[in-house]
């Protein structure tokens, strides 16, 4: 786990490090068994939705992703933060076995009510550089006062 | 379930009713997610066809839990499996019949319990005995 | 694309099913099931897989990682087999033409932390409906899920969930 963030230690535009996976079938089937989505979508190539939705290979739970996205937001506010809320859409298709990226930056800090709050934009990435899963977090972080 | 079946309704030699089972690979990521076995020759084709197999197999433990599926079925809420297991010979595929069977290879009562030993076994389509085993149960007595 | 011949709106006797709660539904956040959902996003933080240390840095159990909020009970004929999500009485009851259907956009909002060995209750309803003209005729359908700790009544979690109807 990386150091804990501070209130007073970020700033606006700051850059959340990189968290990067490329899921391969088995990862995506442990998710399967996480999440009790049983799609086989995302793990059986011969499933005969593949076909209609213009598909080659199995693709990514959705949910994968914004679970990604929600272990680099969950890191940012470390074990004495608190996250808010956090969100995402659905605007692109991932297939397994390629690099996906979870990028951030601070768009805001302010205090409200005693806490100390930061807002990111949060997003992944294909290996391609297309936003794939576009969002928002909102995270309490502990403040040095 | 059926009826309860007693001690006494059986006889050496009989065959208990069968079990059929044919798995899809998404009963077979089920398994995996269900037994923690992440081993990719059941899900994952080309994995399974580097290691040397022809395509995706059923994981052994499956078959041996159908088998005491088989039997839990058998002997109902009054009897007890005390003991079962199997070889895994052969293999078996996804989206093709497994059927479960078992005979009856003896009787006995002792301490007040009456066991029932069987022969069980997972057969294929072409009805080869893939999963040899045997199993010991208690039934109920109507004495 | 839609198949009735009929131009598709959203109607008043749909609009009149938001808020409509669900019959409630079970919940449960187990430490099997708390690391299962980790090892399933490839997480290693021990946060999610060892009670000691999670105890140690001030919480109840190991902490449910972000996005994962139980899983619930699962009964043959009420749940569905592939999605796991239980079928049940209440709620709200749309009459969607449009066959195609894709996942639009999840938000979770949290107000405590999920741990092993919570017990959520969980009620949806309709929150929001769209409907968008402009090139292919998509339905955004917006449902919202509140979860309670059933030990202590309060109010865990929220959760927006649109799916893209076309």
């Amino acid at each position: 786990m990386a150091d804990q963030n501070y209130f007073e230690d970020v700033a606006v535009g700051q850059k959340l490090p990189p968290l990067t996976i490329a899921p391969d079938k088995q990862q995506l089937v442990k998710f399967a068994a996480g999440s009790g989505d049983f799609n086989p979508l995302h793990f059986d190539e011969n499933f005969p939705m593949l076909k209609p939705m213009g598909l080659s290979e199995n693709i990514v739970h959705g949910r994968f992703k914004y679970a990604q996205v929600g272990r680099a937001v969950f890191a940012f506010a470390g074990y004495k933060g608190r996250v808010q809320r956090f969100g995402v859409s659905y605007r692109g298709m991932d297939p397994l076995n390629k690099e996906i990226t979870v990028n951030g930056v601070v768009t805001a800090k302010r205090q409200e009510g005693g806490e100390h709050i930061v807002e990111l934009d949060v997003w992944t990435e294909n290996a391609d550089g297309q936003k794939t899963t576009p969002g928002t977090a909102v995270v309490v972080l502990p403040s040095r006062e | 379930m059926g009826e309860q079946v007693y001690f006494e309704d059986v006889r050496e030699g009989e065959e208990i009713p069968q079990l059929k089972k044919n798995c899809s690979t998404q009963q077979l990521v089920l398994w995996a997610a269900g037994s923690g076995d992440f081993y990719q020759i059941h899900y994952d084709k080309d994995f399974a066809q580097r290691t040397g197999l022809k395509g995706l197999i059923v994981h052994g433990a499956l078959k041996n839990a159908f088998l005491g599926q088989l039997l839990h079925d058998w002997v109902g809420e009054q009897g007890q499996i005390r003991r079962f297991g199997c070889s895994y010979r052969g293999m078996d595929e996804p989206d093709q019949d497994i059927l479960c069977r078992g005979i009856v290879t003896k009787k006995r009562s002792e301490d007040g319990r009456h066991y029932v030993e069987l022969d069980v076994w997972t057969e294929n389509p072409d009805g080869k005995k893939t999963s040899p085993g045997t199993a010991i149960v208690t039934l109920p007595s109507r004495a | 694309m839609p198949d009735t011949e009929t131009k598709f709106e959203i109607t008043d006797e749909m609009r009149a099913q938001y808020g409509v709660d669900s019959a409630p539904w079970t919940y449960e956040v187990t430490t099997t099931s708390v690391r299962m959902y980790a090892r399933g996003i490839g997480s290693d933080d021990p946060i999610h897989y060892d009670v000691e240390f999670a105890k140690a840095q001030g919480f109840r159990s190991i902490v449910a990682p972000l996005g994962y909020i139980g899983t619930p009970v699962y009964l043959p004929g009420k749940n569905d087999p592939t999605f796991g999500f239980p079928r049940r009485e209440g709620g709200p009851r749309l009459n969607i033409p449009f066959r195609g259907l894709l996942d639009g956009g999840t938000e979770t909002e949290y107000f405590d932390y999920i741990c092993a060995g919570d017990v959520l209750a969980e009620t949806s309803h309709l929150a929001d409906l769209k409907y968008r003209e402009t090139g292919r005729p998509m339905l955004f359908v917006t449902n919202e899920s509140v979860y309670t700790n059933v030990a202590t009544g309060k109010v865990v979690v929220k959760q927006r969930l649109t799916s893209i109807h076309m």
